[in-house]
């Protein structure tokens, strides 16, 4: 790859007649920053500009009061009930209804960075509370987060620490706080793990809560990342984050899970990213801000350069569609594809990019869509397949082709492409509806449709 | 740690007339060297950093039970192998592989400059490279690349739910992950995706070259065509073996199912499962006893299926773990993460015995044991056990250790 020059990079978009702001930037905008809209929503996204477009997703959107109270409720039930398969029906839930989907994505983003999968903490109350504090901070600071998912009673068990006594402190935590959470690995030595470790003794969960137990803590002086004293676990924290490795390592990740999966950014092209986080304090919303405006986000360098995950392809067809389904069945169905939500793999969280593509995955994939599309208890806007394209206007097979091509595609379909598989749906069946579920069937299950 | 694969992989071990083979499965073997073996590795993970020192127990060692005041097996419950060494107490199937003359426990093996980190450590184990270094691809990947012809279509088979390997991965061919033989089946119009798919490889409308939707292609090619033929071909080779019994565990039922392949006319050369939840920083007595146990007795009823089926000749288990553990124990009655760890290879082929001495509880670096043996020589020994080229895979040429007969 050409190497990219950060400046022109970062610099805002400016749409040309050559580069336009047009329906299919717009998906892209929408598929990475949320999950994805309908037409209709796409067509005004179009009329109103890309600077507008970023403007609404990133401020104007925040759930309504009512929203937020019938998520709560939501929640609050399902923690009483303890099922940890409801959270993440819950979970996928929010994902469908929010208005604020650039919040979620970025929830979910949090979700896989500070990884802790319920199937070890078996606890819905505190996997819950650690959801809700992954979404209170998850647009906001970065180091108030990280301050927060320290104390995080999900987090300590999660990660064994739970018991941290002073004569043989567990590494854990301080080793997956500098390696997983804040600088990256190669950014720090064992030795300063070890004393880092020291800094979390007396740090414990009991009842369900994070407690400080002087007894157990070391007071004593500490050495690591080029600081020493009588450091506290707080104090340790704010450190590590304010070493120079840490913007860095979060400017990577963001690009990565936003802008393309491949090849790994530069450190002269993430440098930009990291001096606004720095300058932000550690703020968010600015740097996702700078990314979403970016010439590159618009570039051939990153349209099509991800691969969707399986949520990011489940909820953004059933956004794009109005899809109602049962979710319960769903949110299983993303856990046998590797993207078991409240579930991760481990503490490094979904690696993500060619890592969630293999066979078995590929034929998942295929036949979830196959499972949701015939599904007896699915509607497309309270309607049919067939009677809700009619209602965008959609009233040929060669015009839906075209239509989930625009919607789901990141490589668009080839008119060859479109007409074949147009063919081969009017071939199975003579059942107008089933032909259009065939077809959107067959999109789905292409390599093209894999691509975020 | 997620348990989701038990049930599948029991779909796929107890489907009573066995998996169906298809034809074009069934045998690659004309078009190679007649001279060339048909020898079949198995490798289990256990991932997490399993503890080597409460694998394989110094109990002699008074410096082990120092750094281990409530962890440490006693010497009296330890399966001993010899005069100072045992095995873990729930054991008690690896125990009988040593004495019936099939298990080689090679001592002290890592790396120079280890790594604590799992991800990083795991990476290293599969690639044979630093993370400064080109690393797309897995040692068994990169392998099977050199090696065999394009046209052997499934050479290696990944059993499992969990993402592939590392280890696995290669430009060509794509290695085959397996849930669920149910799930491995398309469902809809297989045809006319298989056709679109085919279409779209040479219709990129782009210019420029995008690798990633190569690879989506290549990849979903590859699972379209051992899916359609995996299914329907109806070829009834596969036997169940009723005289052996696994244990429920994930890893048992992984492990029958590849003894049942093993003995068909499918030509897969490499099998890899997994066993996680390795871990122990905390709590770790019940935790390691339930996966020491499981994974010994998985391996134990494997090979007696692999004898009784006569295949016991050509293939050979290797275990391993991305790091063993710290030698002190931690105030969560756990152990933190460390450095050199036993492996094991198992099978008739295999020379038994303990190869090297235990790593030394006093000459230790940073807490931690020195390593004795260099993981690629494993790899080294056993790739020329295969008959395949180790140089490329391993990035370098390595001695091989005296492992096989």
């Amino acid at each position: 790859m050409t190497i990219l020059d950060p400046v022109w990079a970062w610099s805002t978009f400016k749409p040309t007649n050559r580069q336009p702001w047009n329906l299919t930037q717009a998906a892209h905008l929408y598929r990475r920053a949320g999950f994805g809209v309908g037409r209709g929503e796409l067509q005004r996204a179009v009329a109103g500009g890309v600077q507008r477009c970023v403007k609404q997703l990133l401020h104007d959107n925040q759930e309504p009061q009512s929203f937020q109270d019938e998520m709560a409720r939501m929640t609050r039930s399902i923690v009483a009930s303890g099922n940890l398969q409801s959270l993440a029906t819950a979970w996928l839930y929010r994902m469908l209804k929010t208005t604020d989907q650039l919040h979620e994505k970025m929830t979910l983003f949090w979700h896989g960075h500070f990884a802790t999968s319920a199937a070890k903490v078996q606890d819905a109350f505190m996997m819950q509370q650690q959801n809700d504090l992954l979404r209170k901070h998850a647009t906001g600071d970065f180091s108030k987060m990280v301050q927060a998912i320290s104390q995080n009673p999900a987090m300590l068990l999660y990660l064994d620490s739970a018991i941290n006594r002073k004569t043989h402190p567990n590494e854990n935590f301080a080793r997956e706080l500098m390696e997983l959470f804040c600088l990256g690995e190669g950014n720090y030595t064992e030795q300063d793990i070890r004393e880092l470790a020291r800094c979390f003794t007396g740090w414990e969960v009991r009842n369900r809560a994070y407690r400080f137990n002087k007894y157990q803590h070391d007071f004593g002086k500490k050495a690591f990342l080029a600081t020493q004293g009588e450091l506290t676990g707080q104090q340790a924290v704010a450190h590590v984050i304010s070493t120079p490795a840490a913007p860095l390592f979060i400017a990577r990740k963001l690009v990565k899970y936003y802008v393309l999966d491949e090849p790994a950014a530069s450190d002269e092209l993430l440098a930009p990213l990291a001096k606004r986080l720095r300058k932000d304090q550690f703020q968010i919303r600015g740097t996702l801000e700078m990314i979403f405006r970016s010439n590159l986000f618009y570039s051939q360098h990153a349209v099509a350069r991800k691969i969707k995950s399986p949520v990011e392809m489940v909820v953004g067809i059933m956004r794009g569609l109005s899809i109602k389904t049962d979710l319960t069945l769903v949110a299983r169905r993303l856990q046998q594809l590797g993207h078991g939500i409240y579930f991760p793999p481990n503490v490094k969280g979904w690696d993500g990019g060619r890592t969630w593509i293999n066979s078995s995955t590929l034929l998942g994939r295929s036949n979830l869509m196959h499972e949701i599309i015939h599904s007896e208890n699915t509607t497309f806007g309270n309607k049919s397949l067939h009677a809700h394209l009619q209602n965008n206007r959609i009233h040929s097979l060669a015009h839906a082709a075209t239509y989930f091509s625009d919607l789901f595609c990141a490589m668009p379909l080839s008119n060859h492409t479109k007409a074949q598989l147009v063919t081969s749906a009017q071939k199975e069946t003579n059942n107008t509806d089933q032909q259009f579920k065939s077809l959107l069937h067959q999109v789905v299950s292409l390599p093209q449709f894999q691509l975020g | 740690m997620l348990q989701n694969t038990a049930t599948t992989s029991a779909i796929l071990a107890s489907s009573t007339t066995g998996i169906n083979l298809p034809q074009f499965l069934l045998n690659a073997s004309e078009s190679q060297d007649e001279n060339a073996n048909d020898n079949v590795l198995v490798v289990i993970q256990l991932s997490g950093g399993n503890d080597g020192l409460n694998t394989i127990v110094p109990f002699k060692n008074d410096r082990y039970y120092a750094a281990r005041p409530t962890l440490a097996i006693p010497k009296d419950q330890a399966l001993k192998l010899n005069d100072e060494l045992g095995f873990h107490p729930a054991m008690t199937a690896l125990a009988k592989l040593y004495e019936s003359g099939v298990l080689s426990i090679i001592q002290g093996v890592g790396y120079p400059n280890p790594n604590r980190s799992h991800f990083e450590s795991m990476d290293i184990w599969h690639t044979c490279r630093r993370k400064t270094q080109q690393r797309d691809h897995g040692w068994i990947g990169q392998s099977v690349t050199t090696a065999l012809l394009a046209s052997q279509s499934t050479p290696i088979l990944h059993l499992g739910a969990e993402k592939q390997p590392l280890a696995l991965s290669a430009l060509t061919p794509r290695a085959i992950s397996i849930r669920s033989l149910e799930q491995f089946k398309l469902r809809g119009n297989q045809q006319a995706i298989a056709d679109a798919v085919a279409l779209g490889k040479f219709a990129q409308p782009d210019e420029g070259n995008n690798g990633l939707l190569d690879f989506v292609q290549s990849s979903t090619s590859a699972a379209l065509k051992t899916s359609k033929q995996l299914i329907k071909s109806a070829v009834q080779d596969v036997k169940r073996n009723d005289a052996v019994t696994y244990s429920n565990s994930a890893l048992a039922q992984k492990l029958q199912t590849t003894a049942q392949l093993i003995d068909s006319p499918l030509n897969t050369r490499v099998y890899y499962v997994t066993l996680d939840g390795f871990d122990t920083h905390a709590q770790q007595s019940n935790a390691h006893q339930i996966l020491s146990g499981q994974w010994s007795s998985a391996l134990g009823a494997f090979l007696a299926d692999i004898k009784q089926r006569g295949q016991q000749q050509r293939v050979t288990a290797m275990v391993f773990s991305e790091f063993g553990r710290r030698i002190e124990e931690n105030a969560s009655k756990g152990t933190d993460h460390g450095t050199a760890a036993p492996m094991f290879l198992a099978g008739a082929a295999v020379k038994a015995g303990v190869i090297g001495e235990h790593p030394s509880l006093d000459d230790i670096q940073q807490g931690d044991l020195k390593h004795a043996v260099d993981f690629r020589q494993v790899y080294a020994t056993v790739l020329d056990w295969m008959q395949w080229d180790s140089a490329t895979a391993l990035n370098g040429e390595y001695s091989t250790l005296p492992l096989f007969l």
